[in-house]
This record gives structure tokens, sequence and C-alpha cells, in this order.
């Protein structure tokens, strides 16, 4: 118990931790059960692992934290950077637009609280009707909107930074039910700081001219555009429209497509508006760049291995394509790793190590910790069991190397797959996989997920067919300009410092990339202009050839240094790789799992009563899983009078007689046994069965008698 | 010059009494066989024999119910001036029991310099009342309760109406509840209860005839020979006012004005705009063409009016709806037209067939401009183009509006017409 | 104009004004405090100067409103002269408001306005309209409340007449004093008229059964002849019929513009601002203001035309024009060159192309806009290079969503889509439509029968359906193989969505719901009966189904 308890506690904080999450799925009850099916699932590893050892858990859950807090950070770092340059360009815009609503003219006070429209300084006659309110359309083009609630915030964080005077609104503002009040009243909350019943929009204009007309524009962040009442908001844009000069108020909207807002605003309400569309990046580039930055970067940290990655990565494609999901899962997997790996506690030290450059990470490790490490199969495969701990600490650094090597190589290959629109996710899970040319360290464990791997790259990731996807990448470096090139090189530099071996070939090729640039400079310059400027045959020759420099170079570099991870030397402390616990811990089937309890409740309350008797109905059962049992006898529709009489005739029997009503069949004898429970009145019975029947209605297994057929009940679940 | 000022100072009269009901109804104060004496007499009879009474004054709206009502409390007021108080409530304003006892309360109040409590229940202010009238019916003052848009009062529970008749049953209150309603089934809308305590006296305000109209003219028309003005100014715009009177053609404008509408304040409101007009053209005298100009702009053509604010499109759209109608579909939606439209524009080649975008925007102005409406409040969940629509315009007006929009494509007169045959 | 010293020039005189009459302190204050917002009304608002304009400069700035605008004056009449309740109608845009608001600042008569949209409420307009006649205005100083707090008709009367009364009497104090001493006040007669604009809208209120008439009658109720009562409506009066009826205002009509006063108006764009304001940025110089200037005399000649098919209103229409100007202006380099003949009509060739898209365009999001143009130059040029190595990029349907949510998204819309009885047919127990039912069906079928269902189809719109055929469905496609590998596709979806396609099927569902592709209907959950109803568009549909390589068009029941 204790060793199940202790993992709990990270994981309740998992499941606060993504507030959004659960905003989108809080209806749905897996969620809750998965939890209980993922602490159930722990109990066994941990019981089966850590009890000879006998680890104290709290150093496993000091490691986890560590790591975690780093990776979350991380993940928070780099979402912030993948927006700062749509928010510069939204608030650069911002700026323009507030410009040009001051062309109009500021208003002294008397004038900005005027009830009638403000007479323009344009001409004579007021020229309200042409007034456009400034409104960005901000598309997430994304379906879930669980990533997009943090990017809001962030949103009105960054110009409240700015000195923007920012309103965040969400489409519970604009309900039916409120009308426009509503929204206007959560808008004076956020500005004024002031709750007013039954408020009108002259409140904004006074407050703003008293905030001294300073260069700052109000701007109304509404979320989720789509879900709100469009008559509201239709509303409310008219209504800003007549108010137009006096409060300067600019609209962001965030949107799933553009014409999502067409379809529910009517069209005169569209026309106030004058639109510029921004666009955040897509959650393909975003789980990229989360990928990059926590499973490429940190050559040391936690990392996980070919099915799991292919196992979330179809998981995100097809069934939940939120990046949310996937950090969760991540988090799981990190605690399951944890938890199951014995020497997983290294990693803290590791990490740590990692900052300080010092190698001889085994330094510290307990001899029997040594031992167990190099139980371990792939050190066995790689260093022929010459146990002592330099080894063991050489054989980590290698392996650190070798990550190095390996991510920065996937980095390269990325960079050529850019062009291809291929996501780091594939790329990912595909090189995973060990390259056929030094396939020579695998026993047959690896063996089977080998070809277990290729079936799913086989359909997975289409562009891998024919030689894989290394192949691929070679031909387009082949066929690539020039231009592209010397900027592929260009990011190679980037990407391979510190790791000196490629890092100078990449510099010689660059040199002569260069120079081969300079020759044809003014080549490169018409380029931009006249696509069919770059046609002197001596250049194309020299060109060709470096093109073929560096694809030989990619090749022979991905045969050295891209040895597969799953085949590096003590590598289950890193990678986690077990589907099978993670995809149970994620898609918690409530119904399902309500079905089998009730059917196999004894294995769960470990009765004495029924311990021995497996499968075979005992008075001594819940009342509930009887039903249940009995009810897979009947079909569809269950009639109520012959359910009672079954579900009676168990409850009735004496205990002694369950064992025996196995072997022979209904005689005399049995009928006299049950004759004389017959003192335990009708009643009580009755009730029980009535409760029964209201829970399993309850569960959702049951629909309750229709007026057509009143002593019929209905089965909603079926089949396990 | 003189004449400019006298023309205003003409003006300002005139606008003056048109806008003062009390003073155009005055006439019927001299006929005795009119409403005005018999309200008179019925609430001045009460007031001074000290009796409850009840009574009725219905009609149409612009008959001067309200007027008359008026005259006749001012006089009764000045006549015997602390016997009466009078308590006005408005259908329109304390159609609910709470409020109206809270006015009725209020008035009270200030009649008697007593002061008013905001914070009075419904109870208290009830017996306040009940006080009050006894008081008063002690102290043989009569109080007088108009109920102005009487039919509004007599909807929910009638516990106002109920309490105050049942109160007027006992010998010592000294009230009259004068009631005003321009339905002329007001009284059929009362409870059993409360029609018994009633007494069934009603005034009927009818609109008025022909004579009557020609004596209201001449009465609010003739410049008074007593004002600041100068005489002969006066003496010109009066004999020509009666030559015009005497006109038939300005006879003929009357007639084509009260055959519409020959209440009083229908005269009023073409009055008012042929004199506001008196100085703009025709310089400063009543001349029968302001009367023939005024005429058309009281009796309008919303309709037709909105057909030519239409643009080409929006014709288009109403006239595929009226092929659906007459093709007796049993509702039409945006879709639906969008198909007729389609349809069309495959047969005759139109030269203008837009996207549908823009014809969504121009069926919103049509909805807009009420020239057709949704079948029902409810379906919000529904999008735009799914809920069904009915067309507000009947064949004849759109025929009339299509004939008399300039530039309106043929193809759509000759649509009209196949429609016209198949539909007539 | 400074508008900043203009103000306190005028307090200087009221002051003055005043301090020979130190007796009556309050109707001082009072009256001064009225001149106050007459001022704001006569000389904060007049970019022109102080002095109120002529009627001349009234009709002018309006191009064919002359009439109207005459009409007005004179049913308004001449200083003090009582008025009956005016209705004011017209289409949108045509300039109801600005002529009524321009006239009382010719006329420099204390008004009241108040706009219904932004009175939204019967308890808003009230106490906007009362704040008005105290002079009270909500800021911080009083905690942004209004100065009477009313919300029942009976206690906005008593309020309304009150105020009323107050205010008349101190603009007559105001007038006895200016009398003496002629331009002090510019304030003008004793009259208050009470203006209600977008009057419209109260008949969507929930309580417009009552206000109404209300509204109307108050002129009746309040029984005051200072207080002139002036509805502005879009919609003509025989709109506002309710049951009890009420005394008709006197209506005055604003007819729509018609193409050539839509030409006059382009043309002289002094006196019209929506396009020159919207143009602020391009026609800030002389030079580029004669281009302008060509561009619109382009517009008469040839475009204008054709737009007013589709609509007349004005504002509609400049927001329609400005994307044309910008293509317009696009070729030539600085706007300040004046093009010369053929340059213009080099210009106008350029922008021929345009016009036609724009003409079928309601709703234009700038694509100009730098972060887009920038967006899109390099997913080009991504492209290009695509190109170049010869794939072709199909990212038609740019909407990031879950294979699993596609399948759902695209069976929701089969579901109602399809009548439910055709299911069996379409989807048999292998998925994949049996063609030969299908011919049969169809030929057995006959044409008109065909025509009707589709019509109500058509008309009825998409039709709601329950839980379990939704399921139902999803499961016949979601296994449905366009090919080989789409098979194992198939396989492996279920292999690791066979242990959660309940629950993750029902996640994706309330997620669609909550995207507005699906809207749900109200139901008791416990029962599990609630119907659903799909809301995306066909042309969607179809494009989520091509990027799954699924052949929705057998499917749909034509």
């Amino acid at each position: 118990m204790a060793l199940d308890e202790s993992p709990s506690p990270p994981l309740s904080s998992v499941e606060n931790n993504f507030q959004p999450f659960f905003v989108l799925h809080k209806a749905s009850p897996p969620r809750k059960s998965a939890a209980k099916t993922r602490r159930r699932i722990e109990l066994s590893p941990n019981a089966v692992e850590d009890s000879p050892e006998g680890y104290n858990e709290n150093l496993r859950f000091e490691t986890f934290k560590f790591l975690w807090s780093r990776n979350e950070s991380t993940i928070k770092e780099v979402l912030k950077n993948n927006n700062a340059e749509v928010f510069d360009k939204i608030d650069k815009w911002i700026s323009e637009s507030f410009n040009s609503i001051c062309a109009y003219g500021k208003l002294d006070y008397i004038s900005a609280t005027r009830p009638y429209p403000h007479l323009d300084k344009a001409s004579i006659s007021t020229s309200v009707a042409s007034h456009q309110i400034f409104t960005a359309l901000l598309c997430t083009k994304n379906m879930e909107f669980v990533d997009d609630i943090l990017t809001f915030v962030d949103l009105g964080a960054h110009l409240r930074s700015r000195g923007r005077y920012v309103a965040n609104l969400t489409s519970l503002d604009f309900t039916a039910k409120n009308g426009v009040g509503g929204c206007l009243k959560s808008l004076v909350r956020q500005f004024l700081m002031v709750g007013i019943d039954a408020p009108d929009i002259s409140i904004l204009a006074s407050w703003y001219t008293e905030q001294g007309n300073t260069g700052n524009p109000m701007i109304v962040i509404i979320d989720d555009t789509e879900r709100c009442c469009g008559a509201v908001l239709t509303d409310f844009i008219i209504m800003l429209r007549e108010w137009f000069i006096k409060i300067p108020i600019i609209l962001i909207l965030g949107v799933a497509t553009t014409d999502g807002l067409r379809n529910n605003l009517s069209s005169n309400a569209c026309s106030y508006l004058s639109l510029c569309e921004f666009t955040l990046g897509t959650p393909a580039k975003r789980m990229d760049a989360v990928i990059e930055a926590v499973l490429m970067n940190k050559s040391y940290s936690f990392g996980i291995g070919k099915q799991v990655s292919v196992f979330l990565r179809n998981y995100f494609l097809r069934h939940d394509g939120t990046l949310t999901f996937f950090v969760r899962a991540l988090k799981i997997a990190m605690v399951q790793h944890v938890y199951m790996e014995p020497l997983s506690f290294t990693l803290k030290k590791l990490v740590q190590e990692e900052e300080t450059e010092g190698i001889g990470g085994g330094s510290t490790l307990g001899k029997n910790l040594v031992k167990r490490a190099l139980e371990l199969p792939s050190p066995m495969r790689s260093c022929q069991s010459r146990e002592n701990r330099n080894d063991y600490a050489h054989g980590l650094s290698e392996l650190k190397r070798l990550r190095k090597l390996w991510s920065s190589m996937v980095m390269c290959l990325y960079e050529v797959g850019k062009y291809h629109k291929i996501t780091l996710l594939d790329l990912y899970c595909d090189m995973l996989e060990p390259v056929p040319c030094d396939s020579r360290a695998s026993d047959h464990l690896q063996l089977s997920k080998d070809n277990s791997i290729s079936s799913y790259n086989r359909h997975l990731l289409g562009c891998f067919q024919n030689g894989g996807w290394v192949n691929r990448a070679i031909q387009i470096v082949r066929d690539m300009p020039a231009v592209e090139l010397c900027k592929l090189l260009k990011s190679w530099e980037m990407l391979t410092s510190g790791i000196n071996e490629i890092h100078d070939k990449v510099m010689e090729l660059q040199s002569l990339e260069i120079h081969e640039e300079n020759r044809q400079k003014q080549g490169m310059t018409d380029i931009s202009k006249r696509s069919t400027a770059r046609n002197n045959f001596s250049d194309k020759m020299d060109e060709t050839k470096i093109k073929a420099k560096v694809a030989t170079f990619l090749e022979c570099m991905v045969r050295e240094c891209m040895q597969p991870t799953e085949s590096m030397p003590s590598n289950e402390i890193f990678l986690f790789n077990n589907v099978d616990k993670l995809q149970a811990a994620l898609t918690g089937d409530p119904r399902r799992r309500i079905q089998t309890d009730l059917l196999e409740s004894q294995k769960f309350l470990k009765c004495s009563c029924c311990s021995k008797s497996s499968g075979v109905l005992s008075p001594s059962m819940h009342d509930t899983s009887i039903m249940y049992s009995l009810a897979q006898e009947h079909g569809d529709l269950i009639n109520l009078h012959e359910w009672f009489h079954s579900f009676k005739e168990i409850v009735s029997q004496p205990r002694t007689q369950a064992k025996q009503r196995l072997r022979l069949s209904p005689s005399p004898k049995k009928r006299k046994a049950c004759q004389q429970p017959q003192n335990q009145n009708e009643s009580s019975m009755q009730a029980r069965f009535c409760r029964a029947i209201t829970e399993l209605q309850i569960a959702g297994l049951l629909r309750m008698p229709s007026k057509r057929r009143p002593d019929y009940v209905q089965r909603v679940a079926f089949g396990l | 010059m003189g004449q400019e000022k006298a023309a205003v100072e003409a003006q300002m009269i005139l606008r003056r009494r048109l806008c003062n009901p009390s003073f155009i109804f005055s006439i019927f104060s001299q006929s005795p066989d009119s409403n005005y004496s018999k309200l008179k007499y019925i609430i001045s009879s009460s007031v001074t024999e000290a009796s409850n009474n009840s009574v009725l004054l219905l009609g149409p709206r612009g008959c001067g119910k309200t007027a008359v009502l008026d005259l006749v409390l001012e006089e009764l007021v000045e006549e015997h001036a602390e016997m009466v108080t009078v308590i006005k409530l408005n259908g329109l304003l304390h159609s609910d029991d709470n409020c109206a006892l809270k006015e009725i309360a209020r008035q009270l109040c200030l009649e008697n310099q007593l002061l008013f409590s905001k914070m009075a229940s419904f109870d208290d202010n009830s017996l306040f009342l009940l006080s009050m009238l006894r008081e008063c019916g002690l102290a043989h003052k009569t109080i007088i309760f108009v109920l102005d848009e009487f039919d509004l009062f007599a909807q929910g529970k009638q516990r106002l109406l109920y309490s105050l008749l049942d109160a007027m049953q006992s010998v010592t209150s000294q009230a009259v509840v004068v009631g005003v309603s321009c339905r002329l089934d007001a009284d059929q809308l009362l409870e059993k209860r409360v029609r018994s305590r009633f007494s069934h006296r009603k005034l009927l305000f009818l609109p008025s005839s022909r004579e009557d109209l020609q004596r209201v003219l001449e009465h609010v028309l003739l410049l008074p020979t007593d004002s600041r003005l100068p005489q002969d100014y006066t003496a010109t715009f009066n004999a020509k006012l009666l030559k015009l009177l005497a006109d038939d053609k300005f006879k003929e404008i009357i007639d084509t004005l009260s055959y519409s509408d020959s209440t009083v304040g229908h005269l009023v409101r073409f009055l008012f705009h042929a004199v506001s007009h008196m100085n703009l053209n025709s310089g400063g005298f009543l001349s029968l063409e302001i009367f023939k100009a005024a005429l058309p702009s009281l009796q309008r053509q919303p309709k037709l009016e909105g057909l030519k604010d239409c643009s080409i499109l929006e014709l288009y759209i109403l006239v595929c709806m009226k092929r659906l109608e007459v093709k007796e579909l049993e509702s039409i939606n945006f879709n639906s037209i969008m198909k007729e439209y389609k349809s069309v524009h495959d047969t005759f080649r139109t030269s203008d067939y837009y996207a549908r975008k823009v014809c969504l925007r121009a069926f919103e102005h049509l909805i807009e401009c009420a020239l057709i409406s949704f079948e029902d409040n409810k379906g919000h969940g529904q999008s735009v183009e799914f809920r069904p629509v009915k067309l507000l315009i009947t064949w004849h007006e759109l025929y009339q509006g299509l004939k008399s929009y300039n530039f309106c494509p043929s193809i759509l007169h000759r649509l009209m017409d196949r429609e016209g045959v198949s539909a007539v | 104009m400074s508008k900043e010293e203009s103000p306190q020039i005028n307090r200087r005189t009221t002051r003055s004004s005043y301090s020979n009459t130190p007796n009556s302190k309050t109707t001082a204050e009072d009256s001064k405090t009225t001149i106050n917002q007459a001022q704001s009304l006569s000389i904060n608002d007049f970019v022109y100067g102080d002095e109120s304009k002529t009627l001349d400069e009234l009709i002018n700035s309006f191009p064919r409103r002359r009439t109207q605008i005459l009409q007005l004056i004179s049913l308004l009449g001449p200083l003090n002269s009582p008025m009956i309740p005016l209705f004011i109608y017209g289409g949108a845009s045509t300039g109801k408001t600005s002529v009524i608001l321009q006239m009382f600042k010719h006329l420099n008569r204390p008004f009241i306005y108040c706009s219904c949209v932004t009175c939204y409420s019967p308890r808003i307009l009230f106490e906007s309209i009362l704040n008005q006649l105290f002079l009270h205005r909500k800021n911080v100083s009083n905690g942004y409340v209004s100065a009477k707090r009313c919300e029942k008709p009976s206690d906005f009367v008593n309020l309304l007449r009150e105020a009323l009364s107050t205010f008349v009497g101190s603009l007559k104090g105001n007038l006895g004093k200016s009398s003496s001493k002629k331009l002090s006040s510019p304030v003008n007669g004793i009259m208050v008229y009470l203006i209600f604009d977008n009057f419209e809208l109260v008949r969507d209120w929930d309580k417009s059964a009552t206000m109404l008439p209300f509204l109307f009658n108050l002129y009746d109720i309040l029984k005051m002849p200072e207080v002139g009562l002036i509805f502005v409506s879009k919609t003509s009066p025989d709109t506002f019929q309710s049951d009890p009826g009420y005394a008709e205002p006197f209506p005055v009509y604003f007819p729509d513009y018609t193409e050539d006063d839509l030409r006059q108006i382009f043309m002289k764009n002094q006196a019209n601002p929506k396009l020159y304001s919207s143009f602020l940025e391009y026609v800030s110089q002389f030079k580029r203001f004669k281009l302008f200037v060509y561009f619109l005399f382009i517009l008469n000649r040839a475009v204008l035309g054709h737009f007013c098919r589709t609509t007349r209103r004005i504002d509609e229409l400049s927001t329609a024009f400005s994307p044309l100007f910008k293509k317009y202006c696009e070729p030539l380099g600085d706007l300040g060159t004046v093009p010369s003949g053929d340059m213009k009509r080099e210009l106008f060739k350029h922008l021929q192309p345009f016009i036609s898209p724009c003409m079928n365009e309601t709703f234009n999001v700038t694509s100009q806009s730098f972060c887009k143009a920038s967006a899109y130059k390099d997913r080009t040029k991504r492209n290009s290079i695509a190109k170049k190595l010869g794939i072709e990029s199909s990212d038609d349907f740019d909407l990031h969503m879950s294979t699993s949510a596609k399948y759902l998204l695209i069976s929701a819309f089969l579901a109602s889509r399809n009548p439910a009885t055709l299911d069996a047919s379409l989807f048999d127990s292998t998925g994949g439509p049996d063609a030969r039912k299908r011919k049969r069906k169809s030929t057995e079928k006959s044409k008109e029968k065909k025509e009707t269902k589709e019509q109500e189809l058509l008309l009825k719109g998409p039709g709601t359906f329950p839980l379990e055929r939704l399921l139902a469905i999803f499961q016949c496609i979601a296994d449905y193989s366009p090919d080989g590998e789409e098979m194992q596709d198939g396989g492996l979806l279920y292999e690791d969505c066979d242990t959660g396609l309940m629950s993750d099927i029902l996640l994706q569902l309330s997620s669609l719901c909550n995207a507005n592709f699906i809207s749900k209907g109200a139901s008791c959950p416990l029962e599990g009966s609630i119907r659903y109803r799909s809301t995306v568009s066909e042309d969607i549909a179809l494009k989520v189904a091509r990027s799954l390589k699924f052949p929705l068009s057998k499917y749909l029941y034509r």
C-alpha cells in the first residue's frame, strides 16, 4: 500500500497542472478512472522490482520532480518563444491602427462622454458610418481549444507589458441569456475593477478619458469567437462602432478558421470590422519545437523509445491532437519510467553533471548499483563485463556522446526535411529505429521489435519507403538550388557546433560553398529577380560537384554516427519503451472497466467466501454484481420478472449449497433446500433488487422501462 | 418685414393651438348634446350630491376622450375648488396593481400635503387609500379616479379595480371612477365581481362628421382678431382662409383625408404639416398648394418606399420568393430561394448573378427593412439560411413596386407578369 | 481650431455675465452648466469655428437631402414653437442621424439624444435620459453610477416630469438673461427635444409590448408643450404595430440614395468623408488627392453601376471600394505622382480584373497586412521548392484535427445529411457503398419524388441524429480503406483505440461540439438520448474528406 500511495501525490499534481486539459474534458469520466488504473498498474512493478532492493522511494520521487520541473519549464519557454514573433507583429499592428484612430482627433472629457456620436473633423457631416473597428483575427489553426487557452493569456500579459489596457473575454460572456449587458459588465469589471449592475458603454468612455489619453488603446481579446452567441456579438460590435472615436477599442478575435466568424456574425456586423489576420504556429510546429527542446537538446535526460514515440505519434495524429495531451503523456511516461527503471534515479545526478561538465558519473553510485547497472543487457553487449566503475562511467560518457551525435544528426536531417514538410515527430520515430547497416546488436526481442516497427513505418511515414528517409534526404540534397544549399549548410554549422568531428567537415564544405558563392554572387543577386538567371554552364558544373560532396558527406555521417539509440550501451537508463503500460495509463476505459469489475468482483474484494468459487454466483456476492452477471444471459431486453426470480433464487440459496449446485443439476433435494430460507421476507428481497437495478442504471448500464414495455429494461452497454 | 414677423407670429399661434388638444375640443363644449356636456353632468352631479359613480369613455384614438375629460375636470376644479381631488393613472404606467396603488397614494399625499413614503407596502397603501376615501367621504370631498388606457387595468387579476369599486359601495365614500379606453369592448374585459360593481355608463366618442371637421378647421385655423398681430394681416389671412375652406378642391382634399381616417387627431396632424410649411413657400398665408402637399406626406405607402430602396439583387430575391409562394411550398428559406434564383439565372441568362455571400447580405437587408420576416422567433440555434421566412408584401404591391422602380431589369417584369397569370 | 481654450473662454464669459446677478445663485449655477452643456453642443463640436453654420452650409453638406432638411426644419418650426412627435425613417446610412444632429447644431437648440444601440435596455434608456437632463456624467467621482436609479416607466415619468420642468425653467431663466446681452448664450429657445435613435431595436426588447406604446404615447402622458419627441428608425412606422395602438407620430421619410445621388456623393468627396476617411493614409497630400479623384472618376464611369445592383448603402460601398483603391494605387510606386493619360488607362487596365471578385466578396480580410504577406510569401517559396523537388503540397484544409475527429466530423455530416432510413443501404457490414443497390434504388425512384425530397432536405437543413447512429456510421466509415496502407491504418487505429474507443470518441465529440462543428440539443444525459446536428457546410466536409482520401460523394444521398 505504501508503495502505491507514494506515486499518487505526483500524479495528483500531474492532474492539477493541466487545468486546460480538464477544462475541456471535465465532463468525461475516463480521466478519473485513468488515474485509478494507473495506480493499480504501478503497484505491480514496484512491488516486483523494488521490494528486494528497497530503494527509498523518495529518492525516485526526488528524481522525478527534478526532471519534470526542468522539462516543464523548458516546454513553457518553448511555447512562449513559439508565439513571440506573432505577438510582436500584433503589437506593431495595434500601434499602427491606434495611430490611424488617433488621426480622427483626440477628444476632451466633455465631448468624449457625450451620448450622441462624435461629429467628425474630416468633414461637416458625421462619418460614423465609415468607421471600421480594427480587428485582428488570430487564427489558431486547431480544432481543439485546449492548447490555446494559455496562448491567449500570454498574449494578454504580453500586451499589458507594453502598457496597453487589456481585457480577456471568453464565449461565456457572450451568452444569449445575459445579452450585451453581460459582456459589458465583465469589460467594466476588468478595466475599471468595479462591479456595476446595468453598465452602459459610456462608462468605458469616461474611464478612458480619465486615464488621460495615454497613447494606448483599449484591447479586447475574445478567446473563442466561434462559440459566442452570434447575435450578442453582433450587438456588441455595433455598439462599439457607435462609440468608435470616443473609445479606441481594438478587438482581437481568436478563431479556428476565418469563415467561422463570417457564419457567426450578421453581414453588416462583418462590414463594420476591418480585419487583419494573424496565424499562430500550427500544433505540428509546436510539437516539433517541444520535441526538439525536450527530447533532442538534452543528451542525458529522459527520453522515449521507439514504440512509445510511435504510439504517442499515432495518438497525436489519430485521437487527441492536443499538445497538452502529449505533454501529459510524456509526464506519465516519465513517472512510470522513474518508478520502474531501477537505475533511473541516476538520471538526476547525470543531468546535474551535464550542467557542470564533469565526467565520472558513477563515482558516487553505490557498489551494488554499479553491479546492478552492469547486469543490464546492453552493457553486457558492449563492454564484455569487465566491471569497474571507470568503465561504467566511461560507458556513460560514451553513451552521452553517442546521443549527442545522434540528436545533432537528426536535427540536420530535420533541416533537410523542412523543405519536405516532414515533422520532427515523424523523423524522431523513424530515426530511433536502427539503420540496417549496423543491426548486429540485436537479440530476438530487438528483432521482433524491429519488424513490428518496420510494419508500423510502412504505413506511418509514407515517405519513408524505398530505403528510409536518409536516402530520400540525400536525394533532396542532390537536387537542391545553391541558395538553399548554403542556407542548409549554415544551419548545419549551427547545429553541429560542439561536436568537432562533424563540425569541421561541415566547415570545410561550407568554405567550398562560400567561395562558390562569391564566384557567382551576381548570379545569386539576380536569381531573386529572374529565376532563369542561373544558366551559365561552369557554375552548374561545380555546383553539382559540391552537391555531390555534401550528399556523400551526409551519407557517411549517417552511417557513422547514427548509432541507433536502442543498441547503445545501458540505454535503459534513459529510454522508456513500455507502450502497454503507458497506453493502459492513458486510455482508461470506464464503461468496460465497470463491466469487468462487476463480473469478477471477487478479484478485487478478496473475500474468503467467494475467492475460491470462480465465476459461480454465490449469495455472498454483492447484489449488483449478481444482477449484472445474471443480465448477461438476456438479450438487450431483460424481462424484469424473470430477472427478479433468478436473482431471488441465487440470493436465497444457502452458502453451503453454492458448490454442490455446480455439480449436480437441479434436483428435488435442492428444491427442498430452497424452501427453508423462505423466511427472509419477500419485501427486503425486492428492495435489494430495486437498489441493484438503480445502481446499474446510474452506472449507465441499464435504461429504465419505457412506456410501451413497462416490464422490460433495456441494456445499454454490451460486450467487453 | 412686418409681414414676415406677423407670419411667424401667426404660425406660432396656430402651432400652439394644434399642439393643445383641449383648445381644439373646446368647441364641442358649447353644444348641449355633446359628450362634453354629458360627462360634465355625470361627474358634477355625483360631486354635488355626494354619491359614488363610474363611467367609461370609449372610442378610437384621436377623438378627444382625454381632451374632453381634461376640460371637464378643469372646470369642475375651478367651480368647486377643494371639493374634488383628481387622481390620474395610466394603464401604460400603472398596469400592475402594486405600483398603481403606490401612485395613488403618492398623488393623494401630494394633494393633501401629507408626506409619502416610498417604502410603503401594498397593504399599507391600500389601507391608506381606504382610510382616505372614508375621510374624504366624511369631509364631502369627491375623489375622481381617472384611469387612462382602462383596458390595461382590466388585464391580470383586476385587484385594483375591485378594491376601488368595492370601496365605493359603502355610503361613506364619495368617489368617481372614469375609465378611458380605445377598446370599445373594454367593459367586457371586466371580471364578474368587478362588472357587477360597475355602473355601466358609457360615453362613446366617434370619429367626427364632415360638418364637425369643418367647424374644427375654422375653430383652429382662424386667427384671433384680438391678438397683437397687425390687423390687416389677420384680416387678409382669415379672408383667404374662409375662401379656401369654401373651395370645393379643398373639400375634396379633406374628404380624401377623412376617407382613410376621419378622426380629429388625423386632421390635426395634417394641419400641422400644412401650417409648418406655411412660411416656406407662399409667404405667410395658407394656400391650397400647401394642403395639397401635406396630403401625401400623411398617406404613406411604406412597403412601396421599401421596394424603391431595394437594390436590384434584392428585387431578384423578392421575385424568387414570390415565385416560390405561388408554387405553394409549405415553407421557404434562403436555400430554396437561392435554388430558385439559380434556376432563373440558368433559364434566362441574366447579367447579374452574384455570389452566395452577397445574396445573403441582400437577404439580411430585406429582413432588416421588414419586407420579409422569419416565420418563427425560436430556431435561433439554426443558421439564417435554414430558418423559414415569409414575404410581407402582396403580389400587387410587388408588382406596383417593380413598375415604379426605374431601371428595373425587364426580366423581372416578365417573371412577375407570368406569376400574375398563374396567380390570378 | 484650438478646442482646448474655447470652453474656458466661454466659461469666463458666462461667469462675467452672471457676476451682476449674485442673488439667483442656484439658477445661475444651473443655467451656467446648462450653457456649458449647450456650448459643448455648440462650440466643441464645430470644427469650423464657434459660429453655428448657416442653412446653406447645412444643405450643401448633405447632397440630395435638401427636401428632407427643409421639411424637418419647418416641422421643428420657429423658436419656442411646440411640436407634435416626429418619426424619421429610412434605410441604413441614409444620413438620418447625421442630418438631425447637424440640424440641431445649426439651430442651437438643446436636445437629448439616446440611441437604442447604446441603451440596450429600458433601465439604461431611462437613466441615460435622466443623466443628460441632470447634466450628470458617470465618472470616477460618482463611482460610475447614474444620477437616479429608475427601472419602472411610472417612476421614469415622474422623474422625467420634474427634471424637465427644472431644465426648462433654467432655460427660461437663461433666455431672460441672454435677451439682455445678445451673443452671450448660444442656447436658443426653451424647447427641449428628445431624440430616440435606432428606435427599431426597441421591438426586440423583451418588454417591447409595453415599451413601444409607452414611448409613443410619452408626449400625451407628459402633457408638456416644451418637449418635442423625435423618433429615428430604420424601419417604417407600420412595422411597429402593437396591440393597444398608440398616437401615431408624424412620419418623415428619408429615401435611399439613387445611383445618380451616389455618383454625385462619391464625386464630391469633401462632403462625403466615408471614402475620404477610409483613405486617409493614402489621400493625405494634394497630389494623391488628385489621384483619388481620378479613381473616383473611374468608379463613376465603370464600377459604381455594377456595385449599385447589389447594394446601395454608402458604408458598404465604401468598404468595398477601399481595397479597390489600394489595388489601383499599387502599380505606381509613390503615390505622389500624378498619372498622365495613358498611365491612367494602364492603371484602369490593372484595376479591371479585381473588380468582379471584389463585387462578389462581402467580407474581406486584409491580405496586404505585412505579417500575413510574409507568412504567405515563405509558404509560397516552400511550395516552389517543393515543386522543384516534384512534390505538390496539398494544404487545402489547414485546420488541425486528429484523424478520428475528421472521421467523426464526416460521419456527423453524413448522419445529418442523409435520411436515417438509407443508412442500411449505404453502409453494409464491410463498409463502403454497395454500388448495385444504390443504382437500383435510384432508377426505381421517380424523378419528381427525388426533387421534392431534395427540396425538403434543403429546407430542413441538417437533420438531427442520436449518438448511437453517429457511432454506427463512424464505425462503418472509419475502417473503410481507399488503398492498402489506409487499411493497415484502420487496423492500427483500432489496435490502439480498441481499448478506449468509446471514451476517446466521446472526447472527440465533445471537442467537436465546442468547436461548433456539431451542435448539441439539450436532453437528459442519463438517458443518453441527446440529439446532435452537424453544422459544417458541404465544402468543408468535402475538404476534410479529401484530406483523408475518403470518397464522401459516394456516400451522399442525392
